[in-house]
């Protein structure tokens, strides 16, 4: 038998006895503290297991179906992770040292019980478990590293030295040709070249920077900032066509993390350049910020040729590049969603292909 | 050699520069005038549905970058594959990549369909060293 208390306790801890007396004690003694379960039976304690989440297993070695040492083995491959502890009523320590060592049972306690042991084995137990499930959450993330780095790697080396190739095809033609009329034109594209080769270098930095500086907050003034950025923008290839407009919502300085919010506007800002419509003379981009009371909303439209629906989930993914154009590095939006991310805001878009897109940013105020 | 009007070449990259460079490159090697260029993938498959009947009485070389966006060359192969068998035995595909990777080589040999893996940029003599293998294996087979 076992009680299912919903209290809000955040370690939970079962235990196996089939002496209904002592389960009694046990739970009298430790619900105020413990999210407790009891079992009488192995069959119970497993199907406690099967429906909550336990951190702390304790059993009686002495049962008449199993003893405690067999039970945690039968439960091991299929609950490996929570902590168990094994309560003995007389010196049957052989079975006991066996399981220690084995590394079955984490601890074992000798009954009748002592008060002040068992809610410190408990704890014990329950630091154990969450540092183990720390290490569990670090291999995953450190896993998911591992991959992008593979990735990174990958697209690296192509997307770094397909510029170089390029130009070096270009060498040959013209050593080919030898014919100096043609200089002009293959000049021309070594500089395309050059300039994709810097756009990547550049988007990499970026990436760099985002991940290694800590966050430091300072006061913002939207404002100037934008003006400064798109100003500097003007000069990039293509974004003279571009009409920019601004509108900004600010009545008090804004704490943020400056760098981060120059990667998040100025990738964003570049996006909306490369991606602009060639067929629309009325290219534009509007930003507004507006700033709140803990957080502000920044809007980045544009009417440029818009995101296919099936991309738009896609588009933050690193070095992920649209099957309609050929005109990003595929680092942009991916540098953006970290810094967003690292700012602790939100980052989504909305989009019509052939009519525009819009991102939409809020981010939390800093300290 | 493979007559210039046996034989069409196909390239596929998403690389504008690489396109215009490979194509001057082909015809200053003067393998044939029948150089066709694709920026994509969707492209090229389109073009081969289209014209199966003429094409399946020539050679097409392929010359098929491996990372462009959308669908990357391996996976426009895959689309070559379920091809009408005639279509797909008139093509010979290579891979041409800025970077040659391990897993690269190991894809290009799953496919089955892919004859080699060349780094750009684009070396002609190659080119012409492969079609006479070709050439000598069609004639063996006849």
């Amino acid at each position: 038998m076992h009680t299912t208390t919903m209290s809000a306790h955040p370690i939970s801890v079962l235990y196996l006895d089939d002496e209904e007396q002592n389960l009694t004690s046990f739970r009298a003694l430790l619900r105020r503290d413990f999210n407790v379960y009891t079992a009488q039976t192995p069959a119970e304690a497993v199907n406690v297991l099967n429906q909550e989440k336990v951190h702390v297993i304790f059993s009686d070695q002495k049962m008449p179906e199993l003893s405690g040492v067999e039970f945690f083995e039968l439960i091991q491959p299929d609950f490996p992770d929570a902590i168990r502890i094994l309560l003995t009523g007389y010196a049957d320590i052989d079975a006991v040292i066996d399981a220690i060592n084995n590394g079955q049972v984490y601890r074992y306690l000798t009954k009748p019980w002592d008060e002040k042991e068992l809610k410190i084995s408990i704890e014990n137990s329950y630091d154990l478990y969450s540092s183990r499930e720390q290490v569990k959450n670090k291999q995953v993330e450190l896993e998911k590293a591992c991959d992008e780095l593979e990735k990174f790697v990958y697209s690296a080396s192509h997307d770094l030295r397909a510029p170089l190739l390029s130009i070096k095809g270009i060498i040959k033609l013209a050593h080919q040709e030898n014919d100096a009329k043609k200089y002009p034109e293959y000049l021309d594209m070594i500089n395309t070249s050059v300039n994709r080769l810097d756009t990547f270098v550049q988007g990499v930095i970026k990436y760099y920077q985002n991940g290694i500086n800590a966050s430091q907050s300072a006061e913002v003034c939207f404002k100037t900032l934008l003006d400064e950025l798109i100003g500097s923008l003007r000069f990039v290839p293509g974004g003279e066509r571009l009409k920019f407009t601004t509108e900004v919502y600010q009545n008090r300085p804004f704490m943020v993390d400056e760098l981060r919010l120059r990667i998040i506007l100025s990738n964003l800002l570049s996006n909306a350049i490369k991606f602009s419509d060639p067929a629309k003379p009325d290219a534009a981009v509007s930003v507004s910020v507006w700033v709140k009371e803990k957080s502000c909303v920044i809007h980045v439209a544009d009417n440029g040729i818009g995101i296919a629906e099936e991309d738009q989930q896609r588009v933050f993914g690193m070095f992920f590049k649209s099957a309609s154009s050929n005109r990003g590095t595929g680092i942009g939006l991916y540098i953006a969603r970290e810094a967003v991310k690292k700012l602790n805001g939100s980052i989504a878009l909305h989009s019509t292909p052939g009519i525009g897109t819009t991102f939409s940013i809020e981010i939390p105020e800093g300290k | 050699m493979i007559g210039p009007e046996k034989l069409n070449i196909l390239l596929v990259d998403d690389n504008d520069i690489d396109i215009a460079v490979n194509t001057k490159l082909l015809k200053l090697a003067e393998l044939t005038d029948n150089i066709y260029a694709f920026s994509s993938g969707r492209q090229f498959i389109e073009f081969l549905e289209t014209n199966a009947t003429g094409l399946q009485k020539k050679f097409n070389v392929v010359l098929m970058d491996i990372m462009m966006p959308g669908m990357n060359g391996f996976e426009c192969l895959d689309q070559v594959k379920a091809l009408p068998e005639e279509l797909k035995n008139s093509i010979y595909a290579f891979m041409l990549t800025s970077s040659i990777d391990r897993s690269d080589i190991i894809k290009a040999e799953q496919s089955g369909m892919v004859r080699h893996v060349l780094e750009k940029p684009l070396d002609v003599y190659l080119i012409k060293k492969f079609l006479r293998e070709i050439l000598q294996k069609s004639q063996e087979n006849e």
